[in-house]
This record gives structure tokens, C-alpha cells and sequence, in this order.
């Protein structure tokens, strides 16, 4: 279903969406990150790259996931599942929206996680294509997807200038239209045209690349044991950002929160946790099967571009390029790559 | 939706023996879940077992799926956990989820002789194993025991391994000489190469800390054992158990879901790193 929506109508159709709660990119010290919104303040919609994905939307950073408590009929479990209210997010990049597919992978199967789930089937996420490249890093064309990429978007959004052209892409994303369905219009084959054009456009836009990786993951199952990782490793600084801030990163911890001691009262909470973190993996004995920094980088890079496509036939990595932007020693994944696929040639 | 794959079920503890004093300690413990529902796994399953206020700890479950009246766990002191429940007492309540992972492929190993070759608290994911293949001893052929600890005060199931002389070979030793001690002195993979096993219609498990593994694994080829002969499990920290959370992975593996139990013909071909 594709409609055109006038730009001043976007407003509008947001005061259509009571039910829902809204998120769209904000700024706040000089940051962009997704913000709960109300219509009102919604003027338009913003072509940014946030600092922070929306994958935390769908899979907070902190989630409670039961309480315990003791009492006088012994220990009481209560499992705290969210309560799956509606949401939809605006302005979400089609390589966020690639993203989700990812962890909805991870997250479903024969282990069904029912907190992602809950907030991932009450989430609409409404994309907006990219007409200029959002980051001076973004290289989604080489991993697979596009600036227009509608793969795990309910609704595309391309903007013409005065209009937004919108493809409702799911079911969900047809709710979404048919809650403002006043606003919108037909489209003319001219519209079509113009998206054409500047989904043709914005390809070219497009200034970083990693070609030629076919063969990046046989390449990496060969430099497990290289000195190449420590190189690569030496100036980090194990922050964690490149994955507390990569949209396909799903790595957790699970620990107890204790409220009260006697009687006993308190949570146990799942968080984002990190692979570039030394006791992620360090055994309660003290050996460390990933003791080093050169074997953190190398769980991360071979995790994207080696395990999830041995398993899943696809790289866990949408080229972004927050992990590039927002490293702050300037490791940089597309030339760590592109040393790979280049090493021994 | 199913069941919340996180959520523990209460699990009361029967009962506390304690196998190992000294600075690393082992105690075994029987429970059985509080509502009396039963708990189906198969041998070198995994269980999380939580200590509401503490967290959880994956630990391999001792039993034998024949044991239909308790869950068995043999808890070397250790971690923030295992530290938890070794100041627990019978009667304490404590939350169990699972089973967790693969466990053994039994099917594939009846008629053959089996050995085992467990050091340390690596007897107990053999325990139940042990049990298994004693409980249906028409299904297989010769069973052999090999196990060491660094010490006689080290020996877990001590007085069920006196017991266990009488139904099948078990060969002890202890890591140096000692008074008293009658049996080999040196480590299980010498043991082993003392007792020279034939790998003949054979299967070998061993479990033990990572350089013991290593070791007989060693020996076993000098043995001509097989890489598809040669059994082991393997453990890294773990925090999900159903493969999401992203630690205990060995290259595409996560060890929680695909296994903890490995051929050295599937093991060697991951990255060593574990």
C-alpha cells in the first residue's frame, strides 16, 4: 500500500496515534537519540543517525525479568513481563530496521524469549530512507543492504521534499496509515519517479565501502592464531561502545538485584553486557578463555563476520558505522576487515 | 508463548553430603522441585540452579535419568554462587531451570566398552553416566573407571567408588605418594597409559579441569583411540543457558545449547578457545 503524506500532515497523523506510545530521533546535548514524544512537539521527522539504536526500544538496556521474595509460604517467584503496549518509532534507519531481523533471530527459535517478543509483536517501526548518507561511515551497500532497504520495517517513508511518500511494507504498517487514512493520498506516477530517482541518488551518496568479502569468513576461520589481532587490539581502551552501540549486538548479563536482605526481596535483571569486557568470559576458577584484548577484537569481528554466518547464512553487521563513529580511539571495523580479506594475499 | 525460558522452578534441597573439605570444598546435593513435578533430561545435561539474592550457576547434573526421585548436583566451592550454596542447609529452597544442552549420544554407544577418565569434581558430569550405563549393563560391554584427585581428601564419592569395585574396573590415583595409598600415584592420563585400554569397539569420556582433558586426550591417541572415540565436556561461564547471551560461545557453538559434550573429532575442529 503506497499513500503520499504532505509534510504538515505529519504532525497531524501523529495526534491520530493516541494509542501508541511514540519515539522519534531527539536532540539533546548536541546527541540524537530515539526520545518518547508527544504530537504536539512533533513538527517533522528528523534524517539522523542516533547515537544509541532502536534495538534498545525492543530489548532495553535494563530489563527486570522476575521478582523473588521470601514469605511465610516459602520463596514466591513473580514473573515481570512487560506489558506489550503499542509503540512506534519514526525516523528508524532501513539499516536499524535490517538490524531488528538479526536479533529477532537470536531472541526466537527453540528458546523463545518472551520479554523481546512481547515488546518486539507490540512495535511498529516506521523507517525512513536514507536520501543522503545519516554518518560519514555508513557502508550498508557492502553488507547487503541499501539506504531504501525495507527488510524488518513495517512502513518506509521517503522523503520528496514537500511530501513523504509511504510504502506500508506489513500489517502493521497499514494500522499505522489506516489510523490517520484522511491525510493521506493516492500517489502519482510522478511520486514513484521521484523516489526512484532518490533511492538512485542516495546509493551514490554513499563514501565508505568494504568490497570483496566473500571470502572474510573462510579468511578468519585461517587467523584465529595470528598476530594480526594484537596489532589491531593495542589501542583499545575496552569501552565497550562499538557493541553497547551496534543495532545487531545482543550480548547480556543476568544478575540479582537484592532490595531487602531479611526477608529477602529483590530482582533478577537482565542488562546489555559486552564481549570487549575481560570478566564477560572469565571463569569463576580465573581462567580466562578470552584473556586478552587482541581475543576480544577477534570474538567481535569473527562473531559478525565468521559464527552468525556460519549460522545464519548472513553477516550480524548492517554497516552502520557507529562502531566506527563512536570509537574512541578510532578502531575502525571496515579497514579491520578489509586487512583481513587483504592478509596473505 | 510457551513457558518463560528464564523463569527457575523452586526446587527444595533434600538432602547435603559433603564429599571434599579443605580449601576446595565439594558437597553433593539431592533436591526435588517443590511442586513435584518431574525433570526430564538426558545424562551430561546441565541444569541453572539459582540462589534467589546471589544469581545463577550452570552446573552439570550428577544423576541419572533412572533416579526418578531427586536432582543430584556435585558443587565444587568456587564463585559468588557455589559459595551461596555451600552455606545453605536441607530444607533451604533454591530455583532450578532447564535441562540444558546436548548430553551424551548413548544411543550410539551400546554395545561398546566404555571408559571413563574423570579427575577432580570432572567425575560428577560423569557420575551420572556412570549410573546410566550400570542401570542398563546388558546395552553395553566392558565399563572402566580412571579417576584421580591431587589428593585422597580430594576423592569425591568416596565411599559410592568402594561400592562401585564390585559392579565394574575403576582404577584410582592421586597426584603424589601418600601413606596409606595403595594405588597408582601420578595423573589420570599416566593412569590411563598404565592400564593401557584397548580402543577396540571402545568409547572414551574424560572430564576434568582443562589440562587434564588435554592430557588424556593425548594419551587416548597414543592408544590409538580415534578422534570420534574420544569424548569431553567442555564449560565456560554462562548466564542464559539457551544460547543468547553471547559468552560461552566456542566459535559458532555456544556451549550451553549445542554442547556441553563434544567428540575430540567435533572439538578439534572449533578455535581452541575454551
Amino acid at each position: 500500500m503506497d499513500k503520499i503524506l504532505a509534510k504538515k500532515d505529519y504532525s497531524r497523523w501523529l495526534e491520530k496515534l493516541g494509542s501508541y506510545r511514540i519515539f522519534a530521533p531527539r536532540k539533546r546535548d548536541d546527541v540524537w537519540n530515539y526520545e518518547m514524544v508527544t504530537a504536539p512537539d512533533a513538527e517533522r521527522l528528523e534524517d539522523v543517525m542516533t547515537a544509541v539504536p532502536a534495538k534498545g526500544i525492543v530489548f532495553p538496556q535494563r530489563e527486570p525479568f522476575f521478582e523473588f521474595a521470601e514469605t511465610d509460604d516459602g520463596t514466591r517467584i513473580t514473573e515481570i513481563l512487560p506489558e506489550g503496549e503499542p509503540v512506534v518509532v519514526f525516523g528508524v534507519r532501513p539499516c536499524e530496521g535490517r538490524a531488528v531481523t538479526l536479533t529477532d533471530d537470536v531472541f526466537g527459535g527453540e528458546f523463545e524469549d518472551h520479554y523481546y517478543w512481547k515488546r518486539r509483536n507490540a512495535t511498529t517501526l516506521v523507517g525512513l530512507s536514507c536520501g543522503a548518507p545519516p554518518s560519514p561511515n555508513c557502508f550498508c551497500l557492502s553488507v547487503g543492504g541499501s539506504p531504501h532497504s525495507k527488510e524488518g520495517l513495517d512502513l518506509l517513508l521517503t522523503d520528496l521534499g514537500k511530501t513523504y511518500y509511504a510504502e506500508a511494507l506489513t500489517k502493521k504498517g497499514e494500522k499505522l496509515v489506516l489510523e490517520g487514512q484522511k491525510l493521506f493520498t493516492a500517489p502519482g506516477p510522478e511520486d514513484r519517479k521521484a523516489v526512484d530517482k532518490i533511492q538512485a541518488a542516495s546509493r551514490k551518496k554513499i563514501r565508505r565501502e568494504l568490497s570483496r568479502i566473500e571470502n572474510v569468513p573462510a579468511k578468519l576461520r585461517g587467523m584465529f592464531d595470528s598476530p594480526f589481532w594484537d596489532d589491531e587490539s593495542m589501542s583499545c581502551i575496552r569501552c565497550g561502545i562499538c557493541t553497547y552501540l551496534c543495532p545487531t549486538c545482543h550480548c547480556f548479563d543476568m544478575a540479582d538485584e537484592v532490595e531487602t536482605s531479611t526477608p529477602l526481596l529483590g530482582k533478577r535483571v537482565r542488562t546489555w553486557d559486552t564481549c570487549q569486557f575481560p570478566d564477560f568470559t572469565m571463569h569463576s576458577s580465573g581462567h580466562n578463555p578470552r584473556p586478552d584484548k587482541a581475543s576480544r577484537l577477534r570474538q567481535r569481528i569473527n562473531h559478525k563476520f565468521q559464527y552468525f554466518v556460519e549460522v545464519w547464512q548472513k553477516y550480524q553487521c548492517t554497516g552502520c558505522g557507529r562502531c566506527i563513529s563512536l570509537c574512541p580511539v578510532g578502531i575502525d571495523i571496515i579497514q579491520v576487515v578489509e586487512k583481513v580479506r587483504d592478509h596473505g594475499a | 508463548m510457551g513457558h518463560n525460558v528464564y523463569l527457575p522452578k523452586p526446587a527444595k534441597i533434600l538432602e547435603i553430603k559433603e564429599e571434599v573439605g579443605g580449601v576446595r570444598p565439594i558437597k553433593t546435593f539431592r533436591t526435588s522441585f517443590v511442586d513435584g513435578a518431574a525433570f526430564s533430561y538426558r545424562c551430561g545435561q546441565c541444569a541453572m540452579l539459582s540462589v534467589f539474592g546471589k544469581g545463577e550457576v550452570m552446573i552439570s547434573i550428577s544423576s541419572s535419568p533412572l533416579d526418578k526421585d531427586y536432582l543430584q548436583f556435585s558443587i565444587l566451592k568456587t564463585g559468588r554462587v557455589t559459595t551461596a550454596l555451600h552455606e545453605m542447609e536441607a530444607g533451604d529452597i533454591i530455583g532450578i531451570r532447564g535441562p540444558y544442552g546436548n548430553g551424551f549420544p548413548l544411543e550410539e554407544w551400546k554395545g561398546k566398552q566404555i571408559l571413563f577418565a574423570g579427575g577432580g569434581i570432572g567425575l560428577a558430569p560423569l557420575w551420572g553416566l556412570v549410573h546410566m550405563t550400570l542401570g542398563q549393563r546388558e546395552d553395553y560391554g566392558p565399563l572402566t573407571l580412571v579417576y584421580g584427585a591431587r589428593t585422597s581428601q580430594d576423592i569425591v564419592f568416596r565411599g559410592e567408588l568402594d561400592d562401585l569395585k564390585k559392579k565394574m574396573t575403576v582404577h584410582l590415583s592421586v597426584d603424589v605418594a601418600e601413606s596409606g595409598w595403595n594405588e597408582f600415584v601420578g595423573f589420570v592420563a599416566q593412569n590411563v597409559l598404565d592400564k593401557k585400554p584397548s580402543p577396540q569397539n571402545s568409547i572414551a569420556i574424560t572430564c576434568g579441569p582443562p589440562i587434564m582433558i588435554k592430557t588424556v586426550i593425548k594419551a587416548l591417541k597414543d592408544l590409538n583411540f580415534e578422534d570420534g572415540q574420544i569424548y569431553t565436556t567442555v564449560e565456560n561461564k554462562m548466564k542464559c543457558g539457551i544460547g543468547k547471551c553471547g559468552r560461552c560461545n566456542i566459535g559458532r557453538h555456544y556451549v550451553c545449547k549445542d554442547g556441553p559434550v563434544y567428540s575430540w573429532a567435533e572439538l578439534k575442529k572449533l578455535p581452541q578457545e575454551y
